[in-house]
C-alpha cells in the first residue's frame, strides 16, 4: 500500500532545520542528518530528487530558500508525494500571503504544523483545499509587509463541513459585487534555423481564474468552436489540415470540472472554488501561428566584442497590438559594457540574469523594430569554455482586458 | 510577532545550549500554570511557541512536559494544538509523564466541539507508548461511531494508528470489522478513503500470519467493493481517488466487458489535474488490460496524450517522477513511441535528471525512419558546455549505433566526434568506438584511420586510455605507429594510475608482439619488465604469466592473446525481463523511480553497500539512541541497524544502562580470527614473489600487535602535523580495515567538564597531530571519529572514540594501514585524551 511521505522536513540552505513532521514510525526521528551528510554536502544536491539511502527514500525539492524534504521507508507513490509537496506550498503561501521562504516558515511555524496537521494524517494525504481548510485552522498567517492582500477576511466559524459533493468550495459566500478574471497564459517553447524557418514549436497553456461570486454558482465556460481536441491517430489520418482549427493536444482540468460533461457537449462547467485557481492546461504541438518573429544575428568579434542585432517582426493584424512585450537577450556572463540602439521601446543590460532587456509598451502589428547592441567583454585566459548561447525569452500580453460579471444565476 | 527562533539559527543540534533558557521556560509556564488572570492564554501562546521551537530545531524541552500538561486546561484552541504536537513528541520518552496526558486528552474526546474531539482523537494515537493502549479503545470506539465525519475520519486513521502499536489490541477490539462497515456505508468520502487505506495496511500485514486476513484481503478485491468504490470515484478528493484506483489496479475483472466498463467509467480520470490520479488511472488500464494484447496496445496510445502533459507541465521534479513511468512505457513498448520522439528531446533550461531520462528515451525508440534526425539532435547536445550532457549525448549515440539502424551515418558521426579535440569528448568516444568495433569489425578500416590520429598524450580518463591501448594491439597491424605508441607507454609504465589501463597495456604489447615481433620487442621488455616489478597484483599476475607464456612457446601465447573470435552481437548489461515485469507491476511507485523492483531497496539484505556510509553520516543517532533506547520500538531498531552495526548498537547501549558494567572490549574475538587469517595468507603465498616477505611481516606484526605484551618496543612514533584525509576516503578506508584494536580509556574529570563544547576536544587532540574528520552525540553520549597520519609515510591511523561524559569513560576503535605501530599509537591517542582537560 503506497503512503505518500512517512516524515516532511523543511530545511534551510544552510541544512538547518526549521520544521520536522514526523508521521510515521517506520523512518528514524533524525533522518535529516543523513540528508545533510549525503545529499546536502556532496555534489549529489540538484542532480536527483529522488535519492536512496540506508532504507529511506528522499524526495526533495528547492522552492526559494528552502528544501522540502519528504522521507520514506517504503515503496511509496513519488508522482503523488511531489504533487502533495507542490499543493502544500499553494496552500502556505494562500496563509502567508504570497511569499514562501525561510522568514515565512520561521513567523508562521506554529500554522504551518497545524496545518500540516491537517493535510496528512499517518502518511496519506488528507484534504488539502484552502477554503475548507480556512474553516478548521483558526489562525492568521503573519504576512509579509509588502504583501497587498488584506488580511481582514471574516473569522469562518468553526462548524465543519470538512467533504461533500463540493470539497473546493465553501457554502455561504456573498460578495457585493460578482468577479471573475480569466488569464491565459501560454508558454510557447519555439526552435528556428538559422535561415527563420520555424524548427520546432509546442504551446503549453493554462487558463487561470479568479473568481469572486456568491452562493454556489455552476459556470460554464464555451470554447471557441475552432477547437477540436481529437486523438492523434485520427489527426495523423487527415491529409491536409485546415488553418482554422486549433488542435489541442490534450487538456488537463481542476478537480471542480465536471469532465464528462467536456467529453459530449465541449463545454467546460463547473463550480468554482473561490479565489484564485488554475482551471485547466493544454498543450498544442501542430499548427501553432506565432505573433512574432525574432530573428537575432550574433557575432563574435574577437575576443573581448560582441555585436548583437534583433529584428522583432509582428505577424498580426496592423489594428492590433501587443501589450508589455518584453525581449530577454542572453549575453555572456563576463560581459561589461553594453550600448544600444533601439528603434523602438528601451533596452537595458541587467548583470543579475546576464541579459539585454528590451521592453516596448506598445507593440502595433506589421511592424518590425529592431536592436542593435555592442557588448564589450572582459577578457579572461581561465574562460576557455565556449559561451552556450541560451535561448531569447520573450513575454507580452494581448488586450483581453478582463470582463465583468454581475449577472449571473 | 517577533520571531521566536530568530535568536537560535545558528546553534547546532549537538550543542546543548539553551539549558538555561529552558529552565526558564519552565519557571514561567509553572507560574502561569495555575493563573486565570485574563491575558493568560496570550502569554502561554507565547511560551508554548517558544517551547516548539526549540523543539524544532533540535533542543531538548522534554523537561518541562508536566508543566506543559499542566498548563494544558485551556479552552484556547490553539493552545491545544500546540500542546498536543508537543506532547505527541515527547511521550514516547516519557512513558510514565504521558499518562498525565490521558487524562485531559480522554476528557477532550468528548468535548461537544467536533474539531476538538477529532484533535485529542489524533493527538491521543499519537502517543506511541505501548503501555498506553488499554486507554485508546474506548475513544476510538466512540470516534468511529460519531456523528461528525471529522471525527470518523481521524477516527479511521487513529485505528491504524493502534494497530501499529499493538496489533493484538487493535484486532481484540474488532475495529477492523468496523471500519469494513464505515467503508461501505459512511456517507462521506474520505471517511470511507481513509477506512480504506486503515483496512488495507491492516490486512496486508495480518495476511502473513492468518488465514482469515488474507481472506478479508481478498474482500477488499472483490467486485461489490470494487463497483461500490468506484462509482463514489467522482466523490472522493484527487488523494483518495489514487488510492482508490490503487486498488482497483489489482482487481480481476472477469470478462472483457467488465474491463471495458471500468475503462469507460475512468477514462475522463486521464484528463485530471493532478498527475498523480493520472498515474494512478494508468496503471488501472495497464493492468486491466495486460491479458488483452489488442487492447493493451491501444492503451499505450491513449494515455500518451496525457501523460505527456503532465510532464511537460509541473515542476522538474513532478515531471521527472511522470517521466520515470513513460520512460518505463517507452522501453516496454518503443515500437509505440517511434513517431513521438521529438517529445523527448530536451530543453535548454531542464535539469540534467530530466535529460538525463530522456536521452535514454530517445535511444530506445530509434528505428529506421527516425535515426537519422534523432542521431542530429544527439549531436548538438555533444556540443554541449554542459560535459555530463555531452558526455551521456554521445553514450546516447553510440548506444544507437550498437542498435544497428544505420550504422554507417552514425560511425561518420563518431569520428567527427573525435576531431572536435576537445577531451571529454574524446574520451567518451573512443571508448564508443571500442564496443562499435567489437560488434562489426568490417568498420575497422574506417576507426582505425581517426583513432590513428588520437595522440595518447590526449586521452586521460583510464576507460578511455584503456580503449585506445586495446585498439592499438587488436589493430595492430593497421597502424603504422602502434609498436612505438606501446612502446612510449610502456617506458611511462609509472606514471599510469589506473592499474585497468596498465593491464590493457600488458595484454596491447603482447598483441602487438605476435604480430609484428621485431619492432615490439623492445616494448615488451619493458613492459613486462615494468609488469613483473608492479605493486597492483592483478598486473604483476598477469605479467608473469605472460611472460611464462612466452618462455614456453610463442605460438601458445598468441592462442591466448589472439584467438580467432567471433564479432559481439549482443552486450550483456541488459536487465533481465522478469524484474521489468516485476517493475512494471509496481507502476506508479518508487520502484519505476529506481529501476528495480522494490524488493532490491526495502528489504534490508539487499541494500548493502550503503551499511557503512550510514554509520558516518549519523552519528549524532547513533550517540542519542542510547537515551532513546529504553523505549525500543520499531523505529529505533530501523534507525540503528540502518547507522550502526550490531556490535556498536551493543557498546552504545551499555553505558546508558550501567556505566560501569562494561563487557570486555572486543579484540579478543577478532584478533584469533585477524591472525589465522594471516597464516592462510601465509600459505598462499608464492615464495618468489618480491613483495612476499614485506607482506607477511605486515600481517604478523598484526597478530603481535594484539597480544597483550608487545615482544619489543616499538620506535617511538610520529605523527604528521599537517595530515588530510578527505571523507570519502575515509569511509572507504574504514571499510576495508579490520579492526586493529578495541580499547577502554579514561577522560579526566576536568576533560568531561570541558567537553560541554566539543570543539574544545578537537582543538585538544589537534594539538597532538589527531584530527577530528566528524563528531556528533549529545549529553552524556559523544561520538568522534579521528585520524593521523605516521609523519614519515602516509600510512594512516583511524579511530572511532565514544566517550560517556556521565562515567568519564572512552571506548576506541583503531583501525590502521600499518597494523605494526598501531599499539604505539593507541598508547599515544590515550594519553593525548587522558591529558584532555589539563593542558
Amino acid at each position: 500500500m503506497p503512503v505518500a511521505a512517512s516524515a516532511i522536513y523543511f530545511l534551510n540552505l544552510r541544512g538547518d532545520v526549521l520544521i520536522n513532521r514526523l508521521y510515521r514510525d517506520d523512518v528514524g526521528g533524525n533522518m535529516v542528518d543523513a540528508f545533510r551528510m549525503h545529499i546536502m554536502q556532496t555534489k549529489e544536491l540538484g542532480t536527483c530528487p529522488v535519492r536512496q539511502i540506508g532504507g529511506c527514500s528522499f524526495f526533495y525539492m528547492r522552492i526559494s530558500n528552502v528544501y522540502i524534504v519528504i522521507v520514506v521507508s517504503s515503496n511509496a507513490n513519488v508522482a503523488c508525494a511531489f504533487k502533495f509537496v507542490v499543493e502544500a506550498v499553494a496552500l502556505f503561501k494562500s496563509y502567508f500571503g504570497g511569499s514562501f521562504d525561510e522568514d515565512a516558515i520561521r513567523n508562521n511555524f506554529v500554522l504551518i504544523y497545524e496545518l500540516l496537521d491537517e493535510i496528512m494524517d499517518f502518511g496519506y494525504p488528507q484534504n488539502l483545499s484552502p477554503e475548507i481548510l480556512k474553516l478548521y485552522i483558526t489562525q492568521e498567517g503573519v504576512r509579509s509587509p509588502f504583501s497587498t492582500k488584506p488580511a481582514d477576511k471574516p473569522v469562518p466559524n468553526a462548524t465543519l463541513q470538512v467533504t461533500g459533493a463540493v470539497g473546493w468550495r465553501r457554502e455561504g459566500l456573498v460578495y457585493k459585487k460578482n468577479e471573475v478574471f480569466l488569464d491565459i497564459v501560454e508558454s510557447v517553447n519555439l526552435l528556428m534555423s538559422s535561415k527563420g524557418s520555424v524548427l520546432r514549436c509546442d504551446v503549453t497553456g493554462k487558463i487561470l481564474m479568479k473568481c469572486f461570486l456568491s452562493g454556489m454558482p455552476d459556470l460554464k465556460l464555451g470554447l471557441n468552436d475552432k477547437i477540436g481536441l481529437e486523438k492523434e491517430s485520427q489527426l495523423k489520418s487527415r491529409p491536409t489540415k485546415s488553418g482554422k482549427t486549433i488542435e489541442l493536444d490534450d487538456v488537463t482540468f481542476h478537480q471542480c470540472v465536471n469532465l464528462t460533461r467536456f467529453n459530449s457537449e465541449k463545454t467546460v462547467s463547473f463550480v468554482p472554488p473561490d479565489g484564485e485557481f488554475e482551471l485547466m492546461k493544454y498543450r498544442i504541438t501542430e499548427g501553432v501561428n506565432l505573433p512574432f518573429r525574432v530573428l537575432p544575428t550574433i557575432k563574435e568579434l574577437g575576443r573581448t566584442r560582441m555585436e548583437v542585432n534583433v529584428k522583432v517582426k509582428s505577424v498580426f493584424g496592423a489594428k492590433m497590438f501587443a501589450l508589455g512585450v518584453v525581449i530577454k537577450i542572453p549575453v555572456p556572463k563576463q560581459t561589461a559594457k553594453t550600448s544600444f540602439q533601439v528603434t523602438s521601446g528601451r533596452a537595458k543590460y541587467n548583470a543579475s540574469i546576464d541579459c539585454l532587456v528590451w521592453k516596448i509598451r506598445k507593440f502595433p502589428g506589421q511592424t518590425e523594430p529592431t536592436l542593435s547592441a555592442e557588448v564589450e567583454l572582459i577578457s579572461t585566459i581561465a574562460e576557455k569554455k565556449s559561451w552556450t548561447r541560451p535561448p531569447i525569452q520573450m513575454e507580452f500580453q494581448g488586450n483581453m482586458g478582463y470582463i465583468n460579471m454581475s449577472q449571473i444565476p | 510577532m517577533a520571531p521566536p527562533a530568530q535568536s537560535h539559527r545558528s546553534p547546532s543540534p549537538s550543542q546543548p545550549s539553551g539549558k538555561g533558557e529552558v529552565s526558564d521556560l519552565k519557571m514561567q509556564l509553572r507560574q502561569l500554570a495555575g493563573s486565570r488572570a485574563p491575558g493568560t492564554d496570550d502569554s502561554k501562546r507565547e511560551l508554548f511557541k517558544k517551547v516548539i521551537s526549540y523543539m524544532t530545531i533540535g533542543i531538548d524541552v522534554s523537561s518541562v512536559f508536566s508543566e506543559m500538561v499542566m498548563c494544558s486546561a485551556t479552552s484556547d484552541i490553539v493552545l491545544k494544538k500546540m500542546c498536543y504536537l508537543y506532547v505527541g513528541n515527547y511521550a514516547r520518552y516519557n512513558p510514565d509523564l504521558s499518562l498525565l496526558t490521558i487524562n485531559f486528552l480522554q476528557r477532550d474526546c468528548k468535548d461537544e466541539d467536533p474539531m476538538i474531539r477529532g484533535l485529542a482523537l489524533r493527538s491521543l494515537c499519537t502517543l506511541r507508548v505501548a503501555n498506553l493502549v488499554e486507554y485508546l479503545v474506548g475513544p476510538l470506539g466512540s470516534g468511529l461511531k460519531d456523528g461528525n465525519s471529522y471525527v470518523r475520519m481521524v477516527a479511521a486513521v487513529g485505528v491504524l494508528k493502534l494497530y501499529h502499536i499493538s496489533s493484538s489490541t487493535c484486532m481484540d477490539a474488532d475495529f477492523p470489522v468496523t471500519l469494513k462497515h464505515l467503508m461501505l456505508n459512511d456517507p462521506d468520502a474520505q471517511v470511507v478513503a481513509n477506512c480504506l487505506c486503515a483496512l488495507q495496511e491492516i490486512w496486508s500485514l495480518e495476511a502473513t500470519t492468518s488465514e482469515e486476513a488474507s481472506r478479508e484481503r481478498e474482500v477488499l478485491l472483490s467486485k461489490p467493493v470494487i463497483y461500490y468504490l468506484l462509482n463514489r470515484i467522482k466523490e472522493f478528493s484527487e488523494w483518495a481517488q489514487c488510492i482508490v484506483l490503487e486498488l482497483v489496479s489489482k482487481y480481476v475483472p472477469t470478462d472483457s466487458n467488465e474491463i471495458f466498463d471500468i475503462m469507460n467509467l475512468l477514462e475522463d480520470r486521464l484528463q485530471h489535474a493532478n498527475g498523480a490520479v493520472v498515474l494512478a488511472t494508468v496503471k488501472v488500464f495497464l493492468q486491466l488490460t495486460l491479458s488483452l494484447t489488442d487492447t493493451h496496445q491501444q492503451v499505450y496510445e491513449r494515455i500518451k496524450a496525457p501523460l505527456l502533459t503532465q510532464v511537460s507541465s509541473g515542476s522538474p521534479e513532478q515531471s521527472y517522477a511522470v517521466l520515470s513511468h513513460l520512460h518505463l512505457l517507452v522501453m516496454r513498448a518503443p515500437i509505440l513511441f517511434s513517431t513521438d520522439y521529438k517529445h523527448f528531446y530536451c530543453q535548454y533550461n531542464e535539469p540534467f535528471y530530466v535529460k538525463k531520462l530522456k536521452l535514454e528515451m530517445l535511444t530506445a525508440v530509434a528505428n529506421e525512419s527516425n535515426t537519422y534526425e534523432i542521431v542530429t539532435e544527439l549531436c548538438e547536445y555533444a556540443a554541449n558546455v554542459d560535459i555530463p550532457m555531452a558526455r551521456e549525448s554521445i553514450r546516447a549515440v553510440g548506444k544507437i549505433a550498437l542498435q544497428q539502424y544505420d550504422v554507417n551515418a552514425i560511425v561518420d558521426r563518431l569520428l567527427q566526434f573525435l576531431e572536435m579535440e576537445k577531451d571529454y569528448v574524446t574520451a567518451e568516444t573512443l571508448v564508443l568506438v571500442k564496443d562499435l568495433l567489437r560488434k562489426y569489425p568490417q568498420w575497422s578500416h574506417d576507426c582505425i584511420a581517426v583513432v590513428g590520429n588520437i595522440s595518447s598524450k590526449n586521452v586521460q580518463e583510464p576507460k578511455a586510455k584503456a580503449a585506445l591501448i586495446w585498439m592499438l594491439g587488436e589493430y595492430a597491424q593497421d597502424m603504422q605507429d602502434a609498436p612505438y605508441v606501446l612502446e612510449s607507454l610502456a617506458e611511462n609504465w609509472d606514471d599510469e594510475h589506473s592499474a585497468e589501463v596498465r593491464l590493457h597495456l600488458l595484454t596491447a604489447v603482447l598483441k602487438c608482439f605476435v604480430r609484428r615481433p621485431p619492432e615490439t620487442q623492445k616494448a615488451l621488455g619493458a613492459a613486462l619488465a615494468a609488469g613483473l616489478s608492479d605493486f597492483h597484483q592483478d598486473v604483476h599476475d598477469r605479467a608473469l604469466f605472460y611472460y611464462r607464456l612466452l618462455q614456453y612457446k610463442v605460438s601458445v601465447a598468441e592462442g591466448v592473446v589472439n584467438p580467432p573470435k567471433q564479432a559481439v552481437s549482443v552486450f550483456a548489461d541488459t536487465q533481465s525481463s522478469e524484474i521489468k515485469d516485476r517493475i512494471f507491476d509496481e507502476f506508479n511507485s518508487l520502484a519505476v523511480v529506481y529501476q528495480k523492483p522494490s524488493y532490491m531497496f526495502t528489504d534490508k539484505e539487499h541494500r548493502g553497500p550503503f551499511a557503512f556510509s550510514e554509520e558516518l553520516g549519523n552519528l549524532s543517532i547513533g550517540a542519542e539512541s542510547a537515551e532513546n533506547i529504553v523505549s525500543a520500538q520499531r523505529v529505533d531498531a530501523n534507525d540503528q541497524d540502518l547507522l550502526l552495526s550490531t556490535s556498536e548498537k551493543e557498546e552504545s547501549r551499555g553505558p546508558s544502562n550501567n556505566g560501569s558494567a562494561y563487557s570486555a572490549p572486543s579484540y579478543d574475538s577478532s584478533a584469533p580470527l585477524v591472525a589465522s587469517h594471516a597464516q592462510s595468507e601465509l600459505v598462499s603465498l608464492d615464495q618468489t614473489l618480491p613483495q612476499a616477505p614485506q607482506a607477511i611481516d605486515d600481517l604478523l606484526g598484526l597478530s603481535f600487535a594484539v597480544t597483550p605484551t608487545p615482544a619489543a618496543s616499538p620506535p617511538p612514533l610520529r605523527l604528521n602535523a599537517k595530515a588530510v584525509l578527505d571523507p570519502n576516503t575515509f569511509q572507504q578506508k574504514w571499510r576495508q580495515l579490520p579492526v586493529s584494536i578495541s580499547q577502554e580509556g579514561s577522560v579526566t574529570p576536568q576533560g568531561v567538564a570541558a567537553l560541554t563544547t566539543p570543539q574544545a576536544l578537537l582543538r585538544h587532540m589537534q594539538g597532538h597531530f589527531i584530527h577530528c574528520i566528524a563528531s556528533g552525540g549529545q549529553a552524556p553520549n559523544f561520538k568522534f571519529f579521528f585520524f593521523a597520519q605516521k609523519a614519515e609515510e602516509s600510512s594512516t591511523f583511524l579511530v572511532e572514540c565514544i566517550i560517556n561524559s556521565s562515567s568519564c569513560k572512552a571506548q576506541i576503535k583503531i583501525k590502521a594501514d600499518d597494523q605494526g605501530t598501531s599499539h604505539a599509537f593507541v598508547a599515544l591517542f590515550q594519553s593525548a585524551l587522558s591529558s584532555f582537560g589539563m593542558s
